[in-house]
């Protein structure tokens, strides 16, 4: 289970469609409470489907999209490179996903906009300062041009399955986000019940 | 693009179009409405798109006919040549040996197509009848500076043209009758919506407080509201509540365009006068409806910067978040405030507006009253299991829960999930029925999909539900509709609700909202 969380306007559902379906959506709607997609990804030989919440960044929904944060396994934290209230807004979103999706969760931070170098109001190693004090992964993403969207969940998921391989994360465990998928069924990529509560399969 | 997107989304516009003056198959007797005065700014936009949509149906009735008529001419010549290509791929000029006289003939065809129109009845039976694709089809002659074809080859040649050409023809001979169901059906519409619009206007709104609640009223408004009187209609069932007038609309309007100046001039931190919202947040506000404006129907193309109601809208919510401060701007509402402004004039839309939004449901929903919004989808969930006992059970073992797809359907009024008209006859019944008919519309498309979910898991399951498919069609719906019971055990909805409410009213003294100041 994946999240996107950000301020309203960051491109998250923008990140979401280039990320699906390879193409920029010029004429997307604002989200009202959660949108979905879902894409398997093959990371190091292993299929990983990624069941992906894409939430609504306006304020007054937080008590909202925060009932969606539990068992998630990994999160694509936005925000604008032209807008420094949007990165501002940053420490708040980290708290809620740390707080409520796990302990664990595997965070990375999208500075999305990136084509609009012009008026960008972050800069790159002011926020690559701030994803290292909080331990997070960064990436500066376009969900216009598609540059580095893949990479950013992909990189998500790598961090994931090599903290499996390590130990650092128990899949097993309530909450985890993180389900395996039946080996078989994986092969042949179709999409299957799960038992469990928010029923994720094989991955995140 | 816009008109494209109208034509599969919007049959009243297409409908509209049907009649606009270019396709006018019965000699001026038009069923379009007559257009009352107090329709002016929804008249204005369908005139709008009325004009788009005729632009394009003329340039399509030009092209099919300008390619029908202009094969006709050629086939004579083409009669002792064997050797076919498609249209479109024309070779170049020089290598076709071709008649000057047909040439001519051609072009005299072609202006007096464009220049003198045959009589309508004769047009329309040649947009429906006349094959038009095999037209695209046409058997020549090897150019001259080739060696010929032999007479078998001509004649398999000839052959195998024939038969593609029967093909092509039967496919459209079928799907011309197709069209022309689908043409027949649409005037019937057109005409119910005509007849009903008399209706409307003579009979029952003059009597409105008398006629409203009758049998043949509610019914006939179920057939869904002809949108000329569409408005006025959801004006009156609506109400005034509030006893907002044009007057007070104006002054929360010149008050918030003072603060849209002391915004963009400042970004500094002056009233704090409601409790609600902070001023970082409110001026965020202000700033997410200008963000929000652009994005909503961007395929309609007419709320967006430099379209004809960008202004409008960004009026009605900008006055709203300066009348309701406590509510303030909350996303959902900018699809609401489009579909009243499509419908109704600017202050009318806007009376319309505070007052929908000042319903329990409405309020507690834009509130984002959390607690309030769980008793509202647990008394669906209630109907839910009562009406669709396996589905729910299916959505049940998934930990599938409404929120994750009524929030959406409820915050917009299924203006952003559902077709534009196919939402506002969900309106239209929402006005008669009340807020009961929002939860009775959601448990409608679950049926209407039931046998397709039950199939599905709970991603497919999520996704569907936040992005229906756009081929919904409003008498499908609607009998779905028809059929959910909202009747559980005896209790109707109002009363189901109540007792939830009664349920937990100790345990959460949160649930009333903060009071307007």
């Amino acid at each position: 289970k994946f999240l996107v969380i950000g301020n309203a306007g960051t491109g998250k559902s923008c990140l979401l469609h280039q990320f699906i379906e390879k193409k920029f959506k010029d004429d997307s709607n604002h989200t009202i409470g959660v949108e979905f997609g879902s894409k398997i990804i093959n990371v190091g030989g292993k299929y990983v489907k990624l069941q992906i919440w894409d939430t609504a960044g306006q304020e007054r929904f937080r008590s909202v999209t925060r009932s969606y944060y539990r068992g998630a396994a990994g999160a694509l934290l936005v925000y604008d490179i032209t807008s420094r209230e949007t990165y501002n807004a940053l420490t708040n979103w980290l708290t809620d996903a740390r707080m409520l999706a796990s302990q664990n969760i595997v965070i990375i931070l999208c500075g999305n906009k990136k084509d609009l170098d012009a008026d960008r109001e972050v800069t790159f190693l002011e926020a690559s300062r701030f994803a290292q004090e909080n331990e997070l992964m960064f990436l500066e993403t376009s969900a216009l041009t598609g540059e580095n969207v893949e990479e950013a969940f992909v990189q998500c998921a790598r961090k994931i399955l090599n903290k499996i391989e390590s130990g650092e994360l128990d899949p097993e465990r309530m909450g985890s986000g993180i389900q395996y998928g039946d080996a078989a069924l994986r092969q042949l990529r179709s999409p299957r019940r799960a038992q469990a509560q928010s029923a994720q399969e094989c991955g995140c | 693009f816009t008109d494209v997107n109208l034509n599969s989304r919007n049959t009243y516009e297409v409908s509209r179009r049907r009649s606009a003056p270019e396709h006018l198959p019965h000699g001026g007797s038009a069923p379009a409405e007559p257009a009352p005065p107090p329709q002016e700014p929804a008249d204005r936009a369908r005139h709008r798109l009325g004009i788009a949509g005729a632009g394009s149906s003329f340039a399509e009735f030009f092209t099919r006919n300008f390619f029908t008529k202009r094969t006709k001419e050629l086939k004579p010549a083409v009669q002792s040549a064997p050797g076919w290509k498609l249209f479109g791929k024309v070779p170049p000029r020089e290598n076709l040996p071709k008649d000057s006289k047909i040439i001519q003939q051609e072009y005299e065809a072609r202006t007096g197509r464009m220049y003198k129109p045959p009589p309508p009845s004769a047009r329309r039976k040649n947009i429906e009848f006349e094959p038009l694709s095999t037209t695209a089809l046409i058997l020549e002659d090897r150019p001259a500076n080739l060696p010929a074809k032999s007479v078998e080859e001509a004649l398999r040649h000839r052959q195998e043209y024939d038969e593609m050409v029967a093909e092509a023809k039967k496919r459209e001979i079928k799907e011309a009758h197709k069209r022309k169901k689908i043409m027949r059906e649409r005037f019937k519409q057109e005409e119910n919506i005509a007849s009903a619009m008399v209706i409307w206007v003579n009979e029952i709104l003059p009597n409105w407080e008398g006629m409203r609640a009758t049998r043949r009223v509610r019914e006939l408004w179920w057939q869904g509201l002809p949108p000329s009187v569409r408005g006025k209609v959801w004006s009156l069932a609506v109400g005034n509540e509030l006893n907002i007038t044009p007057e007070l609309y104006e002054i929360f309007l010149s008050r918030a365009k003072e603060r849209w100046k002391s915004f963009s001039e400042t970004s500094s931190e002056n009233d704090i006068e409601d409790a609600g919202a902070s001023v970082a947040d409110r001026e965020a506000s202000l700033e997410l409806i200008k963000l929000d404006i652009s994005r909503t129907f961007p395929s309609l193309y007419i709320f967006q910067k430099g379209g004809p109601y960008h202004d409008l809208l960004h009026s009605v919510l900008g006055a709203y978040t300066c009348y309701r401060p406590d509510v303030g701007y909350v996303q959902g509402m900018s699809f609401i405030a489009a579909v009243l402004i499509l419908n109704l004039e600017e202050a009318d839309a806007f009376i319309a507006f505070a007052n929908l939004l000042n319903k329990p449901c409405q309020l507690a929903f834009f509130r984002v009253d959390h607690s309030m919004m769980l008793k509202y989808f647990a008394a669906f969930e209630v109907f839910f299991e009562e009406n669709l006992p396996k589905l729910f059970l299916h959505f049940k073992s998934y930990s599938l829960t409404p929120d994750i797809y009524l929030i959406d359907w409820i915050f917009t009024l299924y203006s952003k999930s559902l077709p534009l008209d196919l939402a506002c006859r969900v309106w239209d019944v929402f006005c008669r029925d009340g807020e009961e008919f929002l939860f009775r519309t959601g448990l409608g498309i679950l049926r209407l999909y039931e046998d397709i979910l039950l199939q599905m898991d709970f991603i497919h399951i999520a996704q569907f539900l936040t992005k229906l498919p756009e081929d919904i069609t409003s008498e499908k719906l609607f009998s779905c509709i028809a059929a959910i019971q909202m009747q559980n055990s005896n209790k109707k909805w109002a009363q189901v609700f109540a007792s939830l409410m009664k349920d937990n009213k100790e345990g959460d003294k949160n649930h009333s909202p903060a009071p307007k100041s």
